[in-house]
């Protein structure tokens, strides 16, 4: 696993990211299996070409550093979250990320359903490499966080959609990580959880954490980073303070750049800055 | 190494969902673990040992269930890692834990279940035919032999149906006649003269010199012979080392295709 390494031994500092020339191209067939047949005739049934997710790109970031990634849908926001993480392997380049790893990628999935809340949070430690000894001591401030009271107790599977994210969340969010990547997830749970999980992120960030986020929400995008990377076709076409980089990508999205400012009193009237269906 | 010491907790939990998701809810929970082999063997015992009387070897009921309990626990992981690394997808989406968790985790569920029903089986060989004899120790090792043989053959197994998903249903068609070949309710001695033949049952199916081995341990209170313990360790080495390769190989896409 030559690229992902997410601990000591890299030579990087606890928090620190480079990509260097990482390209990947993600080919629509591929989103599967291959069949004996296909194997045998030595042949892939004809489809889409391959869409280049990540074009050559590279980044350094530095610990403690805020980014947000924003790009029209399709721009390889999410590849490069995922290739950040190590869950998907590069074409070719590099990436390296020192210390902890945590991602807050698709919150909640692989609950055991039939398990309850507390021994999946068992499971979400063990997942980024805890012990035992480890996640008991996070255990109450884990449930505390979650907001689940009782419900710890029985398995998630009756849980609402809600009371799932914020268990995901919450395990995630007290796993001491150096590299923070977050895609999305913000935007469920209601508005009071939103706001605890945002300050939770801003603690972390305070204590040293890097931070790495992936939205379509502009105001959040506004409030939590300090430097903005716009994707644009798998390449980086803007990279730098995160007010002109906002800015740059309203522009891009045919958006009026004055709503930007408009959002931070009022919320509703938030960017249409999302054009996606 | 360094990543799946780290990781050991996760196996741990790995294990126990395994035990406890399959039949959770159920009355009987984990026992059904223990109740279905036991039921298969009584269906093979009744088969084989009741309708068709065919053999000549004392306690024939013995000498069946313990070549059919090391097949079960051959043919049940197998079937079980196949499809491992699909059912775990939302967890292999999700973090870049070490992929070869999944399948070992099953391979260990089924490694115990196994070691119980021996257990059970065993100590009524023994009692029994009262073949207590120093060749007993010898039976830790074999044990382990076949788990790593087990583990390595499932590893490849997994990630080779993940990428293509004919092999569980290949893998299923194929057990059935395995079965029939394996030494199970049979000597290879007591079918055939012919030296390639006997040749072939013992040493080309890779299971069978597992099941020689430990039956004569318990069975026949004897030490196995020097060439069948070399096979047994060579065959666990090499499939461990080629399933880990094969894997090792293959798994990087896994996210993607998953």
């Amino acid at each position: 696993m030559s690229g992902f390494t997410d601990g000591n031994g890299t030579g990087l500092a606890p928090g620190e990211i480079v990509v260097d020339h990482a390209s990947r191209a993600f080919s629509i067939r591929a989103d599967r299996g291959g069949t004996l047949k296909e194997l045998l005739l030595r042949r892939r049934s004809a489809g889409p070409a391959p869409i280049q997710a990540l074009d050559d790109v590279s980044l350094r970031i530095t610990p403690g550093q805020t980014v947000g990634i924003v790009g029209r849908n399709g721009a390889g926001k999410s590849s490069t979250l995922k290739v950040l993480a190590g869950i998907v392997p590069l074409d070719s380049g590099s990436v390296t990320i020192g210390g902890r790893i945590v991602s807050l990628l698709e919150l909640g999935a692989g609950f055991g359903r039939d398990f309850s809340g507390r021994e999946n949070i068992l499971l979400g430690g063990a997942l980024h490499g805890l012990n035992r000894p480890e996640i008991e001591a996070r255990m109450d401030d884990i449930i505390a966080f979650s907001e689940l009271g009782d419900f710890i107790d029985v398995p998630v599977k009756t849980y609402s959609s809600g009371m799932y994210v914020r268990l995901g969340f919450a395990i995630s969010a007290h796993l001491d990580a150096d590299v923070l990547l977050i895609d999305e997830v913000l935007a469920v749970g209601d508005e009071a959880f939103q706001r605890k999980c945002e300050a939770q992120i801003a603690r972390q960030v305070a204590a040293g954490a890097t931070l790495v986020l992936v939205s379509h929400d502009a105001a959040l995008i506004e409030r939590t980073c300090e430097r903005v990377v716009v994707l644009d076709g798998g390449t980086v076409v803007f990279d730098g303070d995160s007010g002109p980089g906002m800015a740059y990508y309203h522009h891009q999205m045919g958006t009026p750049v004055e709503a930007a400012p408009a959002t931070a009193s009022a919320p509703a009237s938030a960017p249409t800055g999302t054009p996606d269906p | 190494m360094a990543e799946l010491t780290r990781y050991r907790y996760l196996f741990e939990q790995m294990v126990r969902r395994e035990l406890r998701q399959k039949y959770q809810g159920s009355a009987l929970g984990v026992a059904w673990y223990i109740v279905n082999p036991l039921v298969l063997m009584l269906a093979y015992y009744f088969m084989f040992g009741v309708v068709f009387t065919l053999s000549e070897h004392d306690d024939y009921p013995l000498f069946l269930m313990v070549g059919l309990v090391i097949w079960i626990f051959f043919s049940q992981a197998l079937l079980s890692a196949a499809p491992s690394l699909l059912d775990q997808g939302a967890l292999i989406r999700k973090s870049p834990f070490p992929r070869e968790i999944i399948p070992g985790a099953v391979v260990t569920v089924q490694a115990v279940t196994f070691l119980v029903v021996l257990g059970l089986v065993a100590v009524i060989t023994l009692l029994v035919r009262w073949t207590f004899s120093p060749a007993l120790l010898l039976l830790p090792f074999v044990l382990l032999a076949l788990y790593g043989f087990v583990l390595g053959f499932s590893l490849a197994v997994s990630v080779l149906h993940a990428h293509f998903r004919d092999v569980a249903p290949i893998l299923s068609a194929a057990l059935l006649p395995w079965f029939f070949l394996s030494p199970i309710f049979f000597a290879p001695g007591d079918i055939t003269d012919k030296a390639a033949a006997r040749f072939a049952m013992e040493w080309v199916n890779p299971i069978a010199p597992y099941i020689e081995a430990i039956r004569r341990i318990l069975y026949e209170g004897h030490a196995p012979s020097l060439a069948g313990l070399a096979y047994v360790v060579v065959a666990a080495v090499l499939a461990v080392l080629a399933g880990r390769a094969l894997f090792r190989g293959l798994q990087a896409e896994l996210a993607v295709i998953v």
